[in-house]
């Protein structure tokens, strides 16, 4: 890739994710979530990665670092559902904001989100679904472009063994 | 006034993110600290143009917009790899 886009691109994507992450901690009350803030943070990670490649890619996404972001995401989200169930009978009750009066005081302040809105365990829900779907979207490109460099490199090897061959 | 939920969580996203950042040696683009605070000063810039998102009602910025990139940059710093 050029140099006026290396120079452009990182600068780029932190401002990218920046939005994406506003995006995700407005989701419960403005358009927006945890699916669309983890597509745009992982649309950056993605810019960076077709511009720099994988190996100069200065977003470094190790296996063991989404293997845990995959995971925190997804027992983070069952233990919020488990929470509600345990709570109340319900998988998933909202207990910050427990309209039905199922739930201890103590239990509902503990899960409030701190902020006017008082949302409850959705912008919880939102944040670890970001998590995931940034992770999830960012390890399908990575697996294609090291399929992709794996590939190049085969047929690099089998040119170089043909050359011999005829020489 | 300032709310502690976007604030709180922007950062953490945040501070995540930059963790990841690593600068390769093999590359020919470098970015000196010049350029990270070009970009805080272009976040700044950012958050003052989408204004109290998502509440409407706290600061003039977007606060998790600045915590976000203040995040970032923290992650950069502490985890500099």
């Amino acid at each position: 890739m050029s140099t006026i886009l290396k120079i452009f691109v990182f600068p780029a994507a932190m401002l990218i994710m920046c939005l994406g992450i506003l995006t995700i901690l407005g989701g419960h009350i403005t358009p927006g979530g945890g699916f669309q803030g983890g597509a745009m943070i992982a649309g950056a990670f993605i810019f960076c990665a077709v511009v720099y490649g994988l190996k100069e890619n200065p977003f470094h996404f190790s296996h063991d670092f989404m293997a845990a972001m995959e995971s925190v995401g997804a027992l983070a989200y069952v233990g919020l559902g488990l929470a509600g169930l345990f709570f109340s009978g319900f998988f998933l009750y909202n207990l910050g904001v427990d309209l039905y009066g199922l739930v201890p005081a103590a239990i509902q302040n503990l899960f409030d989100y701190p902020d006017p809105i008082h949302a409850g365990i959705i912008p919880y829900l939102n944040i670890f679904v970001g998590l995931k779907v940034l992770v999830g979207l960012s390890a399908v490109v990575i697996a294609f472009m090291q399929v992709k460099d794996h590939m190049d490199s085969d047929e690099t090897a089998a040119d170089e063994n043909n050359n011999e061959n005829t020489e | 006034m300032l709310y502690l939920g976007p604030t709180l969580f922007g950062f953490i996203l945040g501070f995540v993110l930059g963790s990841r950042i690593k600068s390769s040696p093999d590359s020919k683009i470098h970015f000196p600290i010049s350029s990270y605070l070009v970009v805080l000063i272009a976040a700044l810039f950012m958050a003052w143009q989408i204004g109290p998102f998502p509440y409407y009602t706290d600061t003039p910025l977007a606060t998790g917009f600045v915590a976000a990139i203040i995040g970032i940059l923290a992650g950069k710093v502490i985890f500099d790899r």
